[in-house]
């Protein structure tokens, strides 16, 4: 191999190194080696609350949302909520647990999505989408506090 | 529970009169009346847990000729283009009250029959009722109502409270919906703004809205005052006359009052929806039963269950016809109010704690939403 094409390479590595640097530099809690300042821990409780709150939007069949995001969650008239007001019965600190209607051992995603599918009659999310994030998210934080149990039927 | 611990608590069974003379734990079907499932469930649930009291009373009426009467209520209908399976749901309980030999002397309509309180939705309903020939009575739920306030349920259906007399009972049609504090006017909410944070069971924006109000319960104590304290009255109601889980509105927030003027008369059986549950309590001398949507069922909120309520089975999310139905009620001339949920399955009432949509939430910590706030 030449010495140029060397070289070649070394720069975008070097630029690489010199831009992770540079991130991590501007951002020290994530290396977890500086506390984190009030500001930080603020800002990470708004990021996460904003994915609550458009969960429990999607949760209560808020049309606005669905359409910002692109989601059919029902075809029914029926929204999550109105079989799970609070959230109540999702259970999702019993998951990763064998699902009778799925028959297979399945996640809290996969039963969101057959929520979706089955009684809601919509079309189901992509696993990471953002969508389901929210959903989650809520879903995890109306039940904060309960007992995690995996596996639980 | 273990099946070890259930086969022994069915020794432990309670035998309290006659028609619990016999092991009737295994009859507890779709046909079971309420009394006798209570005394079976409570008995066994007790005895294993301590979550469900004897049950020492349950007659409730002197006095009375026997009659039978049919409830459905919660149907919420959307427009037939939308959604056609709740319509499905309520012709299924109509055909069943038609099918009633002998038929019931008459129908209560408890309330909630639109959705979101459209027109359409309400003459929908008005439509498939018309199949049932026997005297038909309504109350209103609040979903019927919040869009134009009342005016087309009351075209359809008359005064929201009413009462008469049938075969020594006096039976009373309150309206628990109408009188919701204004929560509309000054965010200047279109009224299908206003009926949608009515619709949401778990929101809160509408507020405490449930309640009987001063002028109703003024002639709640009209209408009582010449009837004798110890004949039998019947209350429907769309909600619980207690506090169940005011989170949700499972109550009417002037309970008290209510039992306050209910409170001299000792064979008063309060029959109400809105819960779409099986529900049993006691509150002094009242009795309360809560009866099947033929909708959609809820889950058990996360506290609050009446102690003396036997559970209904977890349900099938994937079967749209489960944990839903109708119910038979009859005045017997053996002086009881008996009540028969139809749930179009087997068993109604749970049979372990973990079948009970009680039971089984042991884990649950709940938080209210907060995106409407």
């Amino acid at each position: 191999m030449k010495k140029s094409t060397l070289l070649h390479l070394a720069a975008p590595v070097a630029s690489l190194g010199l831009a992770l640097f540079i991130v991590l530099g501007a951002a020290p809690g994530m290396a977890h080696k500086a506390k984190h300042t009030p500001e930080q821990l603020k800002a990470f409780e708004e990021e996460f609350m904003e994915q609550v709150r458009i969960g429990d939007l999607l949760f209560h069949g808020d049309a606005a949302t669905e359409k910002k995001l692109g989601t059919t969650l029902s075809r029914t008239g029926m929204a999550c909520a109105m079989c799970h007001p609070f959230a109540v019965d999702n259970h999702p600190y019993e998951f990763p647990k064998f699902q009778e209607q799925i028959n297979k051992f399945s996640t809290l995603r996969d039963m969101i999505n057959w929520c979706i599918e089955k009684p809601n009659e919509g079309e189901k999310l992509d696993a990471d989408s953002d969508a389901m994030k929210a959903l989650e998210a809520y879903i995890y934080w109306a039940n904060r506090g309960s007992k995690l149990d995996p596996g639980r039927h | 529970m273990k099946n070890q611990e259930w086969k022994e608590n069915k020794k432990n069974k309670v035998r309290s009169g006659p028609e619990e003379g016999r092991d009737n734990r295994n009859e507890i079907t779709r046909r079971t009346f309420l009394r006798r499932s209570l005394l079976a469930g409570a008995a066994a649930g007790a005895a294993a847990n301590g979550l469900f009291p004897f049950i020492q009373t349950i007659d409730v009426a002197f006095g009375a000729e026997a009659f039978s009467f049919a409830w459905i209520s919660d149907s919420h209908l959307y427009p037939k283009t939308l959604n056609t399976r709740f319509v499905e749901k309520v012709e299924r309980a109509v055909n069943d009250v038609k099918a009633m030999k002998p038929a019931p002397d008459f129908l209560i309509y408890g309330g909630d029959l639109a959705q979101l309180g459209d027109p359409v939705e309400l003459e929908l309903g008005a439509e498939i009722l018309k199949a049932i020939t026997v005297k038909k009575y309504y109350i209103p739920g609040e979903h019927d109502w919040y869009l134009d306030m009342g005016d087309k349920w009351k075209k359809l259906f008359g005064k929201p409270n009413w009462t008469f007399d049938h075969k020594g009972v006096r039976i009373i049609g309150l309206d628990t919906i109408s009188r919701g504090p204004d929560y509309w006017s000054a965010k200047k909410m279109s009224p299908q703004e206003r009926m949608g944070h009515m619709a949401t069971l778990d929101g809160s924006v509408a507020g405490p809205w449930a309640g009987v109000g001063r002028d109703q319960l003024d002639w709640l104590g009209k209408i009582l005052s010449d009837w004798p304290k110890d004949k039998p009255v019947i209350v429907f109601s769309h909600n619980p006359l207690y506090e169940y889980y005011p989170p949700w509105n499972f109550w009417v927030r002037d309970w008290r009052d209510v039992q306050a003027v209910l409170k001299p008369y000792s064979k008063v059986t309060n029959i109400h929806g809105h819960t779409h549950q099986v529900l049993y309590n006691e509150i002094g001398k009242m009795r309360s039963i809560g009866m099947l949507a033929t909708s959609w069922n809820w889950p058990y909120p996360p506290e609050g269950v009446p102690a003396l309520t036997t559970p209904m089975v977890r349900v099938d999310p994937g079967d749209p016809f489960d944990g839903v139905g109708w119910a038979k009620l009859a005045m017997t001339a053996g002086d009881q109010v008996n009540n028969e949920y139809v749930m179009w399955r087997k068993d109604v009432f749970a049979q372990t704690q973990v079948d009970s949509g009680t039971g089984d939430n042991t884990n649950q910590i709940l938080s209210p939403r907060i995106a409407d706030r």
